[in-house]
């Protein structure tokens, strides 16, 4: 039955990291202080009457927590210490699983040894193939003219660009079926009828804000935003460059440091660096609103990603410097990190917000377009209806 | 003739009477009057300095009346009358003028309420020269209370009056003492047994020696006055007469019936039970649906009949932490069952009700809120005959949602008991809109009425929780206590007076005195006014058709020189 | 100038004039021309004084007991009404429009009530405009 009141799903939403019930006796004041407030949008307290109430096709259909950026403001605000942000946390991490299909991500969420199973799984499987595939040369291949190590020589760039392609398909798959399936949720099931040119005068939007982050800009917290730019930015230059170009980015040539091979590589690893210690010290120091609680998906995610620089890092100066069997051996390595963080992280985890806010924003769109086309019919309606009686 | 020297005081009140009445402009043109020999305004008359001022006033000018335009007289003029008795003046050579709560808080307009407060105070000085000096008059009291209703407040009360030895006549109408408590399984915040508490109380006043308890009976007539009073008692066999000196009602009230809710459908479905029926399954220790099951979802609905212009506009006080004590209960009695707490706004007052709502908001419960005013749940009884669905706008998330739940508890209203009217009438008070009894003031006197001798207490005053009763209950029996300690009360002195060289017999007046206090006297051939029995409302004089009686206080040259006084200076200074 | 009519009116002192107090202790706003004489019941009120009052130029008279049943004398308010209906009979014979002289009941709970009743008979004096009693008696003095 459509929006019954379900007690049980509190029981559910715990395991996502919702802590404190009760806490919130709707005061409002959250919704005051959010940045993001607007008529018709009340962050994030209707959230969590929504989360209290159990209604389960409410909270799939709710934008709001895509939208917050856990700025935290209304966290420090709340005189019942209720944890408004962290609910709309918890609330992010549910919708992730309630628009996965596959219900990998439920499990993810649900079970710390599911997750670390899977990450062992997929490392397990990245070893075997890497074991397969790679091929060790003779001794003399193994230092290039420049002195660097000929890492195409044991890894053939080709071999390990098939695998990205693969995995590209896969992860793609699943991240726009989720896509579909949170359009569904949010617009279909909802009833909201969307006029077809809208869905190319609202794309633009989606663009700019996959690139800019800017609702994020709203927030007080500016350096927080800078540090999450240089984050995102960083990572999805990297992201491009090893799965589309890696034949371009993984040569055994080394380049002067000016090549634009090198500088790329490098601001995306200082920023994947900077940016991962600059989260692991916020999390473990528990003073900001958005760092105070973590779920230990968090944790994973932010060790995994961490390390996966650290060990990109290593196979860079290991290989400039020559030094061949350490290269080989840490570049596997950083394939076993980097391959389970991609599998697990984008389609069911953390990095699928990255892929979730802006549809979000633009499917808000969609909706408002669609809210707006409904007010002026019934207007027109109304006009129409005085016309005819004058 | 007498030469009249009045004195005029004009207050301020602070700034509640100055800032809408130009004080200082009142008294410049009060002093112009005749006869008015001091005008004065004052920061707050009714102070100790204030009063002071008119003591040393009448002592020095040889003032012989007073006027103070101040607040209204129901609040002050005793305050005043003293301070005349103090300076050795006749306290009935006094008039007061309300240019409060008649004019500076009701008018907008500076100019026109100075204007209007003119005219009043223009009134009372007319009107004072006409008093005349009337004595005090007191009466033997009785030393016996008659108590209206056995419920905590009747049992409270009767108790304290009794313990200091003073004869207490209790009357129930039912067979039992006890009330709307004795119902009762556990008592909030501290789920204590309500049981314990009242029994006690009942055996207490069932064996104290000075308290008479008259079950299953009736007041048919109750005459006198304060100190005097008689009552005609009945039960099935016998009819009594009764004399006590004061009255203390405590009649309680009763449960509203929710059968006339549409949207509930009480009596009509299932399961849906009121917070009586509830409490009655919870005294026999078994939460049970129809079918002899334990609900697995149990629906609480507030606020049933209250808050509500179709039904009561009051709170009726106590539900709220009734809920939650049902919430308490339900949830240790079956801690599987899921609880849906349908409420309007959450009223915890009291000692340690908040923190009621606070821990019973951890159990197993959901907490909903609904619109009392506009919007009530639907209940509709689903196919299965098992469950029943309700259907409302949850307002704190704005979505029209569904309950499914096998028994539904209605928080039902209480309600005045329905020959309050009754009572009223025949104790001489008044009941409002909503049938509950009128208190002599609503802050500063919540258990006398406007009748001298006649108490309320309890829930037939407003609805109120078990220690606000007995509070009331005690502060009753305490005021009633003093006025037997005293021994003596003070009665109306502005009573009625026939004047024998007039009045030509016709007896008009006895015909519509309605305490029968004027007899006709055979020998003179005149009609003569008891003075104990005549209460002053004036209604003989205004009968009269030869003007022979005078209605002490309120003459007929009083109120003309005041409407005259009022007039004039309405017209002086249009 | 606009004329500003005066209503004179006469509360008993149990139910109606505590109905205005209590009007007062709200805040409630309502007209200021209006001026209360307290008497102690509805009962009390003679015919003489509401006739006197039109002589010295009141515009309109309200009349104010507490509601039927409710009278603190129990059947004041009762005597009021019988010989309030007379009166109006003979003011209106005199000219005087009937919607000039009132009664009502007010309760001690009706302060908001009490408080539109004046400006709702304000109102209604002031569009009768000012009451000729008083300059007449006047002139043919
Ligand atoms: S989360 Fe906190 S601030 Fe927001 S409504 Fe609830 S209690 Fe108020
Ligand atoms: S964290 Fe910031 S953006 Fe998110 S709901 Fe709270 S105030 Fe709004
Ligand atoms: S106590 Fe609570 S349930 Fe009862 S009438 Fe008042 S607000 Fe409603
Ligand atoms: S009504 Fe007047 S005249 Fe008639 S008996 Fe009474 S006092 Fe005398
Ligand atoms: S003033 Fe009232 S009570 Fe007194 S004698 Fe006259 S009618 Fe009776
Ligand atoms: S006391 Fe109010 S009308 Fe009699």
């Amino acid at each position: 039955m459509e929006n019954l009141v379900n007690p049980k799903l509190r029981d559910e939403l715990k395991k996502f990291g919702v802590q404190d019930w009760e806490g919130c006796y709707h005061c409002g004041q959250c919704t005051a202080n959010c940045p993001l407030t607007e008529q018709g949008q009340l962050f994030p307290r209707k959230d969590i009457r929504s989360m209290q109430m159990g209604l389960k096709k409410t909270l799939a259909g709710s934008l709001e927590p895509w939208l917050c950026y856990y700025c935290g403001d209304c966290s420090k605000e709340c005189p019942r210490n209720a944890n408004p942000g962290e609910m709309m946390m918890a609330l992010r991490r549910y919708l992730t699983s309630v628009y996965d299909w596959t219900g990998i991500s439920k499990l993810i969420y649900n079970s710390k040894i599911a997750e670390f199973a899977l990450i062992f799984i997929i490392a397990a499987l990245v070893l075997i193939l890497s074991i397969i595939y790679s091929q060790v040369p003779d001794r003399s291949l193994w230092i290039t003219p420049e002195g660097g190590v000929a890492i195409n020589q044991f890894f053939p760039v080709e071999y390990v660009h098939f695998g990205d392609m693969v995995m590209f398909v896969l992860l793609a798959g699943l991240l726009i079926s989720n896509i579909v399936n949170m359009y569904f949720k949010v617009i279909v099931n909802q009833g909201i009828k969307v006029h077809f040119i809208n869905y190319f005068t609202e794309f633009w939007a989606l663009i700019w804000n996959f690139i800019s982050q800017k609702k994020f800009s709203k927030c007080d917290s500016k350096p927080y935003w800078y540090v999450h730019l240089f984050l995102v930015t960083a990572y999805v230059t990297l992201f491009v460059m090893v799965v589309a170009f890696l034949t371009w980015f993984q040569t055994d040539t080394i380049y002067a440091w000016y090549h634009p091979q090198r500088i790329l590589g490098y601001y995306a690893t200082l920023g994947l660096f900077a940016g991962t210690l600059y989260f692991i010290y916020q999390r473990s120091r528990k003073t900001k609103e958005n760092s105070k609680h973590s779920h230990y998906t968090d944790w994973t995610f932010i060790v995994l990603l961490f390390l996966s620089t650290l060990s990109g890092i290593l196979v860079h100066v290991f290989r400039i410097n020559g030094m061949a069997l350490a290269t080989y051996y840490i570049y596997i390595a950083h394939l076993m990190i980097l391959t389970p963080m991609l599998m697990i992280e984008v389609p069911f985890s953390k990095w699928s917000h990255l892929a979730y806010r802006p549809f979000a924003i633009y499917f808000a769109r969609l909706k408002k377009a669609a809210e707006n086309k409904q007010k002026e019919a019934n207007m027109e309606a109304t006009y129409k209806l005085k016309e005819s009686i004058a | 003739m007498e030469e009249y020297r009045i004195g005029v005081y004009i207050c301020w009140c602070g700034t509640n009477i100055a800032m809408m009445v130009d004080v200082e402009a009142v008294v410049e043109e009060i002093k112009k009057l005749p006869n008015v020999t001091i005008a004065k305004d004052y920061k707050y008359m009714c102070s100790d300095p204030g009063q002071d001022l008119i003591v040393k006033d009448i002592k020095e000018h040889h003032l012989n009346r007073i006027v103070v335009a101040a607040c209204s007289p129901r609040m002050h003029e005793p305050t005043f009358r003293k301070a005349l008795e103090n300076a050795g003046l006749n306290p009935y050579f006094f008039e007061m003028a309300n240019i409060r709560e008649q004019v500076s808080w009701v008018h907008t307009d500076r100019i026109e309420a100075t204007r209007k407060a003119k005219g009043l105070v223009a009134g009372a000085v007319k009107r004072v020269v006409h008093h005349k000096a009337l004595n005090k008059r007191y009466v033997d009291i009785h030393p016996a209370t008659l108590i209206i209703g056995a419920g905590v407040a009747g049992m409270s009360a009767a108790l304290e009056i009794a313990d200091s030895g003073q004869k207490v006549h209790l009357v129930e109408q039912c067979n039992q003492l006890g009330g709307m408590v004795r119902k009762v399984d556990l008592n909030y915040p501290y789920l204590n047994s309500s049981r314990q508490t009242i029994s006690q109380l009942i055996k207490n006043t069932e064996e104290h020696p000075d308290i008479q308890i008259y079950t299953e009976s009736k007041i048919d007539k109750i005459s006198g006055y304060i100190g005097n009073f008689r009552a005609l008692l009945s039960n099935h066999q016998e009819q009594r007469e009764l004399e006590f000196g004061n009255i203390l009602i405590a009649t309680g009230l009763k449960s509203f019936d929710p059968s006339i809710i549409e949207n509930y459908g009480y009596k009509r479905i299932p399961n849906v039970i009121t917070s009586a029926d509830f409490e009655k399954m919870l005294y026999s220790g078994l939460i049970h649906c129809e079918n002899g099951k334990e609900p697995g979802n149990i629906a609480i609905i507030h606020c049933v009949g209250s808050r509500n212009e179709n039904y009561h506009p009051y709170c009726s006080r106590t539900c709220c932490m009734t809920a939650l004590k049902y919430i308490n209960q339900i949830s240790s009695a079956a801690p599987e069952c899921n609880i849906y707490d349908i409420y309007a706004d959450m009223r915890a007052i009291g000692k340690d009700c908040e923190e009621l709502y606070a821990s019973t908001s951890k159990k197993n419960v959901m907490f909903l809120m609904f619109d009392q005013q506009h919007d009530l749940p639907v209940i509709k009884q689903n196919g299965n005959g098992k469950t029943v669905s309700i259907e409302f706008t949850e307002l704190l998330s704005g979505e029209s949602i569904h309950i499914q739940a096998n028994m539904v508890v209605l928080m039902t209203a209480v309600e005045s008991q329905a020959n309050n009217k009754e009572i009223a009438h025949l104790a001489g008070i008044s009941t409002d809109k909503n049938g509950f009894f009128i208190e002599k003031h609503p802050k500063l006197d919540p258990v006398a009425t406007t009748t001298e001798g006649v108490y309320i207490a309890g829930t037939c005053q407003s609805p109120k929780d078990i220690p606000d009763s007995i509070v009331q209950a005690k502060a009753a029996a305490a005021r009633i206590l003093a006025t037997i300690a005293k021994g003596k009360v003070q009665v109306e002195v502005t009573t009625a007076q026939v004047n024998e060289d007039i009045c030509c017999g016709c007896q008009c007046c006895a015909s519509v005195c309605p305490y029968s206090a004027i007899s006709y006297n055979e020998d003179k051939k005149v009609s003569e006014v008891n003075e104990i029995l005549c209460k002053g409302c004036g209604t003989c004089a205004s009968a009269c058709p030869s003007g022979a009686i005078v209605s002490k206080h309120f003459t007929d040259n009083q109120i003309l020189s005041q409407i005259t006084g009022v007039l004039e200076m309405q017209i002086e200074t249009a | 100038m606009n004329y500003k009519p005066t209503i004179i009116g006469f509360l008993c002192n149990w139910c109606s004039y505590t109905g205005a107090d209590l009007a007062g202790t709200s805040r409630q706003k309502y007209e200021d021309k209006i001026r209360i004489i307290r008497v102690m019941c509805s009962g009390r009120i003679e015919p003489t004084f509401v006739l006197d009052a039109f002589r010295k130029g009141a515009d309109g008279i309200l009349i104010c007991g507490c509601h039927p049943g409710d009278c603190h004398y129990h059947e004041g308010n009762y005597k009021c009404l019988r010989r309030f209906h007379l009166l109006q009979k003979y003011t209106q014979q005199m000219g005087i429009e009937k919607e000039r002289l009132r009664l009502e009941w007010i309760s001690a709970s009706e302060g908001k009530e009490f408080a539109e009743l004046v400006d709702e008979m304000s109102e209604k004096i002031a569009s009768l405009g000012k009451c000729m009693v008083k300059e007449t008696l006047d002139t043919y003095r």
